[in-house]
């Protein structure tokens, strides 16, 4: 098949479960991601015409279906906003009076380089994105798996880039603790 | 000595530090302190490596073609339905 041509007859079918999979990870709602995921089809279906072929199909389809799911993330905006205890730091209670350690962080024994290739590890981190506060996900999820601008999340959200490192320390930290308890401390009892 | 002192960070100045630094720029001063303290600190090279593996993997997380643990797929009624609402444009 011509990579840069539209079968939209084969759409569903070929990229249905992906985009799913992909929508969920972000929705976490079932009902949300299957409607995110028909309104790109049909807002692709009428921007066919557009389609210029610089990019392949799947590629373009996935172009339409982020900008999907970032505007459900603006339409749930509207009901979180941003609380200033979003960036009290809570963390203080790792350490002691000195500013030191209270439980000394481990050595995970992995390459960071290397850790990626680790799909158990990887569905751990999945689960463990679960337990964050549904904003902290979002702005994890923003960041860290899209890889969008921190100056355009600001924007998002309506938050100073102070704010927006905070947020993301304490979403790491809490990840951090969440793996440590579910995947290393089995680890090393093993 | 008044610039060792200067100089000298506590694990809880440092983990903020960390984590800004993977964010973007940090300021010159901020980077030394941050490499001077993780010369002499074994826990937070530790939490940095801990905060490295996370950022890699919530890459992969991302990506177009990772498979979520429960091989969720669109129920088939769906599919139907926008495959016919598809039709009918």
């Amino acid at each position: 098949m011509n990579d840069r041509q539209l079968d939209s007859s084969m759409w569903v079918d070929r990229y249905g479960d992906i985009m799913y999979r992909y929508t969920l990870l972000r929705v976490k709602n079932v009902d949300f991601a299957e409607e995110i995921v028909q309104n790109t089809f049909l807002a692709a279906i009428q921007a066919q015409a557009n389609y210029a072929g610089r990019s392949a199909e799947k590629s373009w389809l996935f172009g339409i279906l982020k900008h999907k799911i970032m505007d459900h993330f603006r339409s749930q905006k509207r009901f979180q906003s941003f609380n200033q205890s979003d960036s009290d730091d809570s963390s203080v209670d790792d350490y002691d009076d000195s500013g030191h350690w209270k439980i000394f962080p481990k050595d995970w024994g992995l390459d960071p380089e290397k850790a990626a290739e680790n799909t158990e590890l990887a569905h751990r981190l999945e689960e463990c994105m679960s337990g964050l506060s549904e904003k902290f996900r979002q702005i994890f999820i923003m960041k860290e798996m899209d890889g969008i601008d921190s100056t355009q999340i600001c924007n998002e959200f309506d938050i100073k880039p102070t704010n927006l490192w905070v947020i993301l320390h304490r979403a790491r930290n809490q990840l951090k603790l969440c793996l440590e308890a579910h995947w290393f401390q089995n680890k090393t009892s093993e | 000595m008044k610039i060792l002192k200067q100089l000298k960070m506590t694990c809880k100045d440092t983990s903020p530090l960390i984590s800004e630094s993977m964010d973007g720029h940090i300021s010159f001063g901020k980077r030394l302190r941050l490499k001077i303290h993780l010369t002499i600190c074994k826990a937070c090279q530790c939490y940095k490596n801990q905060l490295e593996i996370i950022k890699n993997l919530a890459k992969k997380i991302g990506s177009e073609d990772f498979s979520s643990k429960k091989n969720q797929t669109l129920r088939p009624e769906v599919k139907e339905k926008i495959k016919q609402s598809l039709n009918n444009i």
